[in-house]
């Protein structure tokens, strides 16, 4: 395994009384994609929030390239190159598309290479430079994930953290979006993806952590897991493996 | 000739309604709060920039500053003044007390704060109007008839351009977008790094600053300053933002606009006494008819600049 960029160590979110997530150690090297997976409710969203920044850890750790910021701000977190691409898209509806995309380097001071960069996300996206000056509101979901996903790489981020990016997708835009996930990783950018697709996500990722009622009860090559009977049994269940 | 007299003195009466409601609607779109201080922000201006010109800075510092300077003075107080409401009503008690009660708390506080600081230049000044020494009422212009006071004519002016650059910079600026993510998705905003304690504060300064400006320009125009002066203001300009549309920047200016039109017209046509009666039948008019007023998108809830 490659350097640890992301680090957790016995992270703990709890809201009141709910524990959602506890004692959660995991890393995601540079290049790598690692899927967490999980039922509902397995603490999925509350790890990515801590991740994130919009909830303060109870306890543990989190270090990204070597600093700590556990204690840090969402700014200071995207700064370092953590970007979320939420789930449910989270676009600005009442924007156009283009603002959009000038959101996600709002951060950034460097105004000639943000705007070169939406280029950059146009020529990968057409669908959106088509649509560049309408409201956010026109698109497809598709569309809509593209976006999301195209503003988070205007951050110029390093690590870009997935919450369940096929949730309402169409099977074949699903098909687009994984291979769009692979296609970023092979450019060099880390990847953590929250899915409940699992049988997707075991085949693009390198490694996985299986949560249940918070803890990593199973972790290990994506390969391994794919052909454990216990994952199988749980998560895989109805569908064929 | 009487009534294009009385449609320019409603233009201009207009305007301080205007920056008032334009103040009242960034804070209603961007936070979803009514603030409640704001007709104390316009009156602490007045107030204090009177107190400046007539007594000078306190603690005897200094003797009477001249007016403009006073007025300076009182429009700094104002925003001040904003962004210790921000600090006590909105910041601490919102995280203190958390989202259940979300918009509950930064209301009720404000009004709380309406009240103490209003009483506050009570005690301290008494409550009687006082007259506002400024520029003379002898500088006029004529234009074909109409009679217009030159302070008039450069209060409409920098209302316009006040308005002008708020919209641009809704629109066109960073602060503007980032304002407008947090109106939409103050959660979507977080996740790009944009930390809503941090931007805030920015909307509680423009408050600040307007309704500071907005008590200047009526102790210029009005020539008389008192505790009590926000009220009324307050409640035309938010029937001018409920007329011109809830959360729309130009609603807020159509409506305030309007509000100062009828009221001149019905003070030619009926009377000083009537005024109340035809402002919020308009209102009431307005609700009936269009509820999402002249340029709102929804009828109720939360407004989108």
């Amino acid at each position: 395994m490659s350097e640890a960029w992301l680090e957790t160590e016995a992270l703990d979110v709890t809201y009141g009384r709910t524990h959602a997530v506890r004692g959660v150690s995991l890393t995601v090297g540079e290049g790598e994609i690692v899927a967490v997976l999980g039922a509902n409710g397995a603490g999925k969203t509350s790890l990515l929030r801590a991740l994130q920044g919009a909830v303060k850890p109870s306890g543990g750790t989190i270090r990204f390239m070597g600093r700590d910021l556990t204690n840090a701000g969402s700014a200071e977190r995207v700064r370092s190159g953590m970007m979320l691409v939420p789930e449910g898209r989270q676009i600005f509806v009442s924007m156009t598309v283009h603002e959009n995309l000038l959101m996600g380097g709002h951060l950034r001071r460097d105004q000639s290479a943000v705007e070169k960069d939406i280029k950059a996300v146009y020529e990968r996206f057409p669908n959106l430079a088509e649509r560049r000056d309408m409201k956010a509101t026109v698109l497809s979901g598709g569309e809509q994930q593209m976006l999301a996903v195209g503003r988070a790489l205007i951050g110029r981020p390093k690590l870009m953290m997935l919450d369940e990016p096929s949730l309402g997708l169409s099977p074949l835009f699903v098909e687009k979006l994984f291979s769009l996930i692979q296609e970023l990783n092979g450019e060099g950018l880390s990847i953590l993806l929250v899915e409940q697709n699992t049988h997707m996500a075991l085949e693009i990722a390198s490694r996985a952590y299986v949560l249940e009622l918070g803890r990593v009860t199973l972790q290990g090559a994506a390969a391994d897991l794919a052909a454990d009977a216990a994952l199988a049994e749980a998560y895989l269940g109805a569908e064929p493996a | 000739m009487l009534l294009l007299q009385q449609i320019a003195n409603g233009l201009m009466l207009g305007s301080v309604y205007v920056t008032v409601a334009v103040a009242f609607t960034l804070t209603i779109s961007i936070l979803n709060f009514l603030n409640f201080t704001i007709p104390t922000l316009f009156m602490l201006a007045g107030m204090v920039g009177w107190s400046l010109a007539f007594w000078g800075l306190p603690f005897g510092i200094s003797g009477p500053l001249p007016w403009p300077l006073a007025l300076a003075g009182g429009v700094v107080v104002a925003i001040v003044a904003s962004l210790i409401v921000e600090r006590f009503t909105f910041r601490y008690l919102k995280t203190r007390y958390g989202d259940s009660t979300e918009h509950a708390i930064p209301l009720v506080s404000s009004l709380g704060f309406l009240l103490i600081l209003e009483n506050l230049v009570r005690i301290e000044h008494g409550s009687d109007a006082q007259r506002f020494p400024g520029p003379s009422a002898d500088l006029t212009l004529s234009l074909a008839g109409i009679h217009l006071r030159v302070p008039q004519v450069v209060s409409l002016a920098v209302v316009v351009l006040l308005v002008l650059g708020l919209v641009w910079m809704m629109k066109s600026s960073r602060i503007g977008r980032m304002l407008r993510a947090i109106a939409e998705n103050p959660d979507a905003a977080g996740i790009l790094g944009i930390e809503t304690r941090r931007v805030v504060p920015v909307v509680f300064m423009l408050t600040g600053m307007l309704c500071g400006l907005a008590g200047a320009l009526f102790a210029v125009n009005y020539g008389e300053v008192s505790p009590q002066m926000g009220e009324d203001i307050g409640s035309k300009a938010i029937a001018g933002m409920v007329v011109g549309g809830l959360g729309s920047l130009w609603g807020a200016v159509a409506g305030g606009v309007i509000i100062g039109l009828i009221e001149m017209m019905t003070i030619h046509w009926a009377g000083a006494d009537t005024v109340q009666a035809t402002v919020w039948g308009a209102l009431l008019i307005t609700l009936l008819i269009r509820p999402q007023g002249l340029f709102g998108h929804h009828a109720i809830g939360k407004g989108k600049l």
